[in-house]
């Protein structure tokens, strides 16, 4: 009983994670209509930004978000003005093929700059963690899970709340209406597009800190975001946070009752399950 | 005469929305029906139902006397129900000619297993619309009134016996409303049936032989155009209330 | 087909078939892989260039025929024949259950659907005895690169064969109708269910075939290879680099772009994967339908047909 209350601590706190990897891809999805395959290539790059503001400037990874989420949403701003507004009307399939070769350039860059060694983000308080009754809360991992929850709920106000974030949801439903509404379509697709940038940095930076971080974690960190975000539902930030805390509990449940080799099983298999049952998510709207 | 169509107390709901309420009516061999009635009263949706693109709530479809209610569109297309979109549904890579080839591909019967009959086919059913010159350009060139046609085209391609015209005349000009107009006639000589949505009410009074008014959802008159026109409900229905 | 190009294309086959009696050792196995490459492209062009379906999933079909062949062959002692069909048996099986499943996905979410499916197999089968897990089959060695030279080469004319067939036939025209607009093809009488599947079918068999072939001429299989996910992305890259829905499409961009490739990692080995990604990027935004729209459109265009691209598809 105590192990199974640990294994679901576990499970959560890695969903939470989980859920800020989905955001930015979630969002870049549902309002841009851009599946962006190197995602995880930004999450990655977004890693190494810590890593290097952490070693060589000594700012923790989790003071140090602001900053690392900050550069990448320039860089996600002028890539979508200057380089995905130029696809943004071909068929959806271009978007996947250009994302991809932009994981292609970015993985490579990435072996180039930063070497092929392992890192991780190591702050003094890495090994340390508490305890909550029968169970054990590593210390970094349970900051990233707060970090995660405060990320999402903050993009849930957002979107709900602020004027930028309404005319990003009404983009997202009618680009010609919006257009009609004042809305300049080519800045707010880079705006979309470097929030969703600053969202997998930070989420980047918190995956270095539980994690291990080298240049070719990028695929199947996009393909664990995939997942969640169509398990959670394109429509909404908490469905992506119940999609990502979801595969988490049952990634943790299948390791320990079935095997750890089977724990990428489990996820694909939900999402397949999600995919033919549900296309629209455990909490989207019902095509 | 038993009637080549019947549709038997159709309902349809959409979450709470009721598009379709107990709607019945019947179409003869070689007649045309229109189906008239303000924005929103359910004639799309009962032209949907009628082709198999959209399932009844409640209620049934029968063709040439047999229920058809639980057959996909595609096998629909087969037994000889064809149908234009409002929104019209070209093949945007292939050429106009090729766009109605599908059809004589694949219509009643299963359609003509060789490719080079098909196209010749489709070339007569494009004179016969009146697209004959425009048969070797790329679907996505034409302009509206083209797209009409080729939607007539693509239909009659598939031998039906009953059309379902949804609203083919939208956004023509006078001599193009009369132009369409006699094609509908002619599709009629060729002994097909046809049920026909149109908001241009002069057209429709001087095309169709019964009229079919819905109002939302529901059926509020049935009958010969001229007694149609006058009834005091549908002019409600129309114009609003006090104007009868 | 116009003369001079049937005997172009002709020529080139005569030329191809000649290789392994013109070239060196390494230009015939080059010539191996990039001969199955197209394959896969070619069968690629069948479920995603023609139907519309973008597949990210068809390395299962290369990977059941890889495992089919082996297994055959290791572990029942059969010829190399009967692995073939076994292998072509199991990817039948495969897109007639779990293809029909996700054929009733569209866009994007079938795509995610086929690489999730792709991903779960190499799990699968590296827990399968029969299979020898993850330790993998080792296959009776046959020493003739000409002969898989020729195979390879062979398959490849009849996948390309098929799919000219397709553009002439009531089936091809099908599938065309479905990927403009699947719901007008259904209402025009197409069992838009039937021929998805039967297009998976195929574009399966082609796969499964490649794969058996690969496997005997390598010799040696395990999961994670038989089963390699990157293929997916090549087969697709190089049949819209050369021209998706085209009949000559995707050998074009197999062969170009195996060679690209080549010359690069020769050359310049570490800025070649850089280089690759670079093309493909500047392809998608100037070049999105292929080499073979370059062909047919520049000479009437000229070089406008690259900005025509951009401005018919940006924002």
């Amino acid at each position: 009983m105590d192990l199974l209350a640990q294994i679901l601590a576990n499970g959560l706190l890695l969903g939470g994670l989980y859920a800020v990897m989905a955001l930015g891809l979630a969002l870049v999805w549902g309002v841009l209509n851009i599946v962006n395959l190197a995602h995880g290539a930004f999450i990655m790059l977004g890693a190494y930004l810590s890593w290097y503001l952490y070693t060589d400037a000594g700012i923790d990874p989790f003071l140090g978000l602001p900053i690392t989420a900050a550069v990448m949403f320039g860089v996600g701003y002028a890539l979508q003005r200057g380089l995905l507004n130029l696809v943004v009307r071909a068929p959806m399939f271009n978007t996947l093929l250009i994302t991809f070769g932009l994981e292609v350039i970015l993985t490579y860059l990435a072996q180039l700059v930063f070497s092929a060694d392992f890192r991780t983000i190591n702050p003094p308080y890495a090994g340390d963690s508490w305890q909550l009754g029968p169970v054990t809360l590593p210390v970094a991992r349970f900051f990233a899970f707060v970090v995660a929850i405060v990320l999402t709920i903050g993009m849930w106000l957002f979107l709900l709340h602020t004027q930028l974030g309404r005319a990003i949801r009404a983009t997202a439903q009618n680009l010609i209406a919006a257009r009609l509404y004042g809305v300049e379509p080519r800045h707010l697709y880079a705006m979309t597009f470097g929030i969703g940038l600053a969202l997998a940095s930070a989420a980047g930076g918190l995956y270095g800190t539980v994690s291990q971080v080298n240049p070719y974690i990028g695929a199947s960190l996009t393909a664990k975001s995939f997942a969640i975000s169509i398990i959670g539902g394109l429509d909404n930030p908490l469905g992506v946070l119940v999609g990502g805390l979801f595969l988490g509990v049952v990634e943790a449940l299948t390791t320990l009752y079935i095997g750890p080799t089977f724990a990428d099983v489990a996820s694909l298999g939900v999402l397949l399950l999600v995919l033919v049952v549900k296309p629209s998510g455990l909490l989207g709207r019902t095509a | 005469m038993s009637a080549l169509l019947e549709v038997r107390h159709a309902t349809r709901r959409f979450a709470g929305l009721v598009a379709l309420d107990d709607v019945s009516f019947a179409l003869a061999p070689s007649e045309i029906l229109g189906l008239i009635g303000p924005n929103g009263a359910g004639k799309t949706t009962l032209i949907s139902i009628v082709s198999g693109t959209l399932a009844p709530s409640e209620g049934e479809v029968l063709f040439q006397g047999a229920p058809i209610t639980a057959l996909p569109a595609f096998r629909r297309a087969r037994l000889g129900i064809g149908r234009t979109f409002q929104i019209m549904r070209p093949f945007p890579g292939l050429s106009v000619l090729d766009n109605v080839a599908v059809g004589a591909l694949f219509g009643r019967g299963g359609g003509q297993p060789k490719l080079a009959v098909a196209r010749e086919q489709a070339r007569a059913c494009l004179d016969f619309v009146g697209l004959g010159r425009s048969a070797g350009q790329r679907a996505e060139e034409l302009g509206g009134p083209g797209r009409k046609r080729l939607e007539l085209a693509k239909a009659l391609a598939m031998q039906p016996k009953v059309l379902l015209c949804d609203e083919v005349m939208a956004g023509l000009n006078h001599v193009e409303i009369d132009e369409v107009i006699d094609v509908i006639r002619k599709v009629r000589d060729q002994g097909i049936s046809i049920l026909v949505i149109e908001h241009v009410i002069k057209a429709i009074k001087s095309l169709s032989d019964r009229l079919l008014v819905l109002h939302h959802g529901e059926k509020i008159a049935e009958g010969v155009p001229a007694e149609v026109l006058a009834n005091p409900t549908v002019i409600e229905a129309y114009l609003g209330k006090g104007r009868a | 087909m116009k003369p001079v190009r049937a005997l172009l294309v002709l020529a080139a086959l005569a030329l191809l078939a000649a290789v392994p009696w013109l070239g060196s050792d390494t230009l015939i196995q080059f010539g191996i892989n990039t001969l199955l490459l197209a394959v896969l492209a070619q069968g690629w062009n069948i479920i995603g260039g023609y139907t519309g379906y973008a597949s990210f999933g068809n390395s299962v079909f290369y990977g059941l025929g890889s495992y089919g062949v082996a297994i055959a062959m290791v572990q029942w002692h059969l010829p190399f024949a009967v692995g073939l069909v076994f292998g072509v048996g199991l990817g039948i099986v495969f897109a007639c259950s779990l293809g029909v499943a996700v054929l009733r996905l569209r866009g994007h979410y079938f795509a995610i659907a086929t690489l999730a499916l792709a991903q779960v197999m190499t799990a699968i089968v590296s827990n399968i005895g029969l299979a020898g897990q993850n330790v993998g089959l080792v296959l009776p060695p046959l020493n003739n690169d000409r002969l898989f030279y020729e195979l390879a080469l062979g398959l490849l004319v009849l996948a390309t064969l098929t799919v000219w067939g397709l553009t002439r036939s009531r089936f091809g025209f099908g599938l065309i109708a479905i990927r403009e607009n699947e719901e007008g093809a259904a209402v025009m009488g197409i069992d838009t269910t039937l021929y998805k599947v039967l297009a998976f079918n195929l574009a399966g068999i082609f796969s499964a075939l490649a794969g058996g072939i690969h496997a005997y001429w390598i010799t040696f299989l395990d999961p994670e290879s038989a089963f390699d996910i990157s293929l997916n992305v090549k087969m697709i890259i190089m049949a819209v680099f050369g021209g998706p829905g085209t009949v000559l499409g995707p050998i074009v961009g197999a062969f170009s772009l195996s060679a690209i490739s080549e010359l690069l990692s020769s050359n310049v080995t570490s800025v070649a994967g850089l280089f690759f990604g670079a093309v493909i990027v500047a392809a998608i935004v100037l070049m999105p339908r292929g080499l073979a729209d370059i062909v047919r459109n520049v000479p009437k265009t000229g070089w406008r047909y690259f900005r025509q691209n951009i401005r018919a598809h940006r924002l």
